[in-house]
């Protein structure tokens, strides 16, 4: 009986913090968990805002800007919802703030100056390469608002389903599918302009 | 990972070994993409990036600037008055200059006394001349009209200190 009662005990090991207790923890004004927080969370926040931003360098500032962001407004977090909605809702409003901000010409310049291939290029059979698909996706996404990106990446980049999506952004779930909706057009459009190779899988679906 | 036909029959679900397949196979991403285009952009997700620098050094420079903003912080704390503390100031301003203006209201309507007062004080601290010898003053002694009235005497003497 005491060999079993032994084994229920958690071991210092497992017991790992999930994000409801480092918060709390934080709120104590425990700089520690809060920087457990920020190892634990970095990839998430980075990738997020890598692809809606498209620079790594910016990417980093950003999600910088946000886990300072968190550490201010720590007291605000509702433990109701999960961590990572509240966590991507400053995510997306920064990255989005910021790509409002900042969409220079400059970077619309730079993406006009991919050479379009000839049509000859595109009738022939494309294999379509994984390494390319990121070059593909920067370009093309140029042409979509920040919120229309944000909501693309996060549906189909990070497999979240429109209603986080929506819990995320504080708007209606049909709102999200119309982002999602318009963003693939647009995204079309710009393939068919800028890579006719990879714009004729569509075509030969329809 | 799932095998291949496996997930070449599943191209539409969202499962996450469907997905993981999906980022991980070239052949199968080809053979997807051909068959739901949709598959094009959902085939560079699910990777987790790491920011330049690695994992540490972008932490360290999170905590970093945390801790210069609690060092700022509590300078601030130091400085400036809490909204609380202000707020109470406030009110004890507003008491002082409402208490103020009662007070001044207040004496307002007896503004005649502590003006005959004023007036007195400076006679009050005159020295009262009882005997006064000169030779060449000239003393005029006004007559008084009864017992209780003070006596008023006029000295002329060109000698008499001014501020007598």
């Amino acid at each position: 009986m005491a060999a079993e009662l032994r084994l229920m005990i958690p071991t210092n090991e497992s017991v790992e913090p999930d994000d409801r207790q480092l918060v709390r923890t934080i709120r104590n004004g425990d700089a520690e968990a809060f920087e457990q927080l920020v190892r634990r969370k970095t990839s998430k926040v980075f990738s997020l805002c890598y692809r809606i931003i498209g620079n790594a360098e910016d990417a980093k500032d950003i999600s910088q800007l946000v886990f300072l962001k968190l550490w201010e407004n720590i007291d605000k977090y509702d433990p109701a919802y999960a961590f990572d909605t509240w966590l991507y809702r400053m995510v997306t409003n920064v990255a989005i703030d910021f790509m409002r901000n900042k969409q220079s010409r400059e970077n619309a310049v730079n993406s006009n100056l991919r050479l379009v291939k000839t049509s000859s290029d595109a009738e022939q059979g494309v294999i379509v390469q994984r390494k390319e698909i990121d070059n593909v996706f920067n370009v093309v996404s140029s042409v979509l608002s920040p919120k229309q990106k944000a909501i693309f990446i996060m549906r189909e980049m990070d497999d979240l389903a429109s209603a986080e999506i929506a819990r995320i952004l504080g708007c209606r779930e049909s709102t999200v599918r119309n982002h999602l909706f318009n963003a693939r057009k647009l995204m079309q459009q710009q393939l068919k302009k800028r890579f006719p190779e990879y714009s004729r899988l569509w075509e030969e679906r329809a | 990972m799932i095998a291949c036909q496996s997930f070449r029959a599943n191209l539409q679900s969202r499962e996450p070994e469907v997905l993981e397949h999906l980022r991980k196979c070239d052949a199968c991403l080809d053979f997807a993409v051909r068959k739901d285009p949709d598959l094009f952009f959902r085939a560079i997700g699910g990777e987790e990036l790491v920011p330049p620098g690695g994992i540490d050094a972008f932490a360290a420079d999170v905590m970093a600037q945390v801790r210069l903003r609690q060092a700022e912080g509590s300078v601030a704390r130091r400085f400036l008055v809490p909204p609380r503390r202000l707020a109470a100031a406030a009110a004890l301003i507003v008491a002082v200059g409402i208490s103020a203006l009662v007070y001044d209201g207040g004496r307002r309507t007896v503004a005649v006394r502590p003006v005959s007062v004023a007036t007195f004080k400076p006679l009050t601290t005159k020295p009262v001349v009882e005997t006064y010898q000169s030779p060449n003053a000239t003393i005029v002694e006004v007559p008084s009209e009864g017992k209780g009235e003070a006596q008023v005497v006029m000295i002329f003497d060109d000698s008499l200190p001014a501020d007598l």
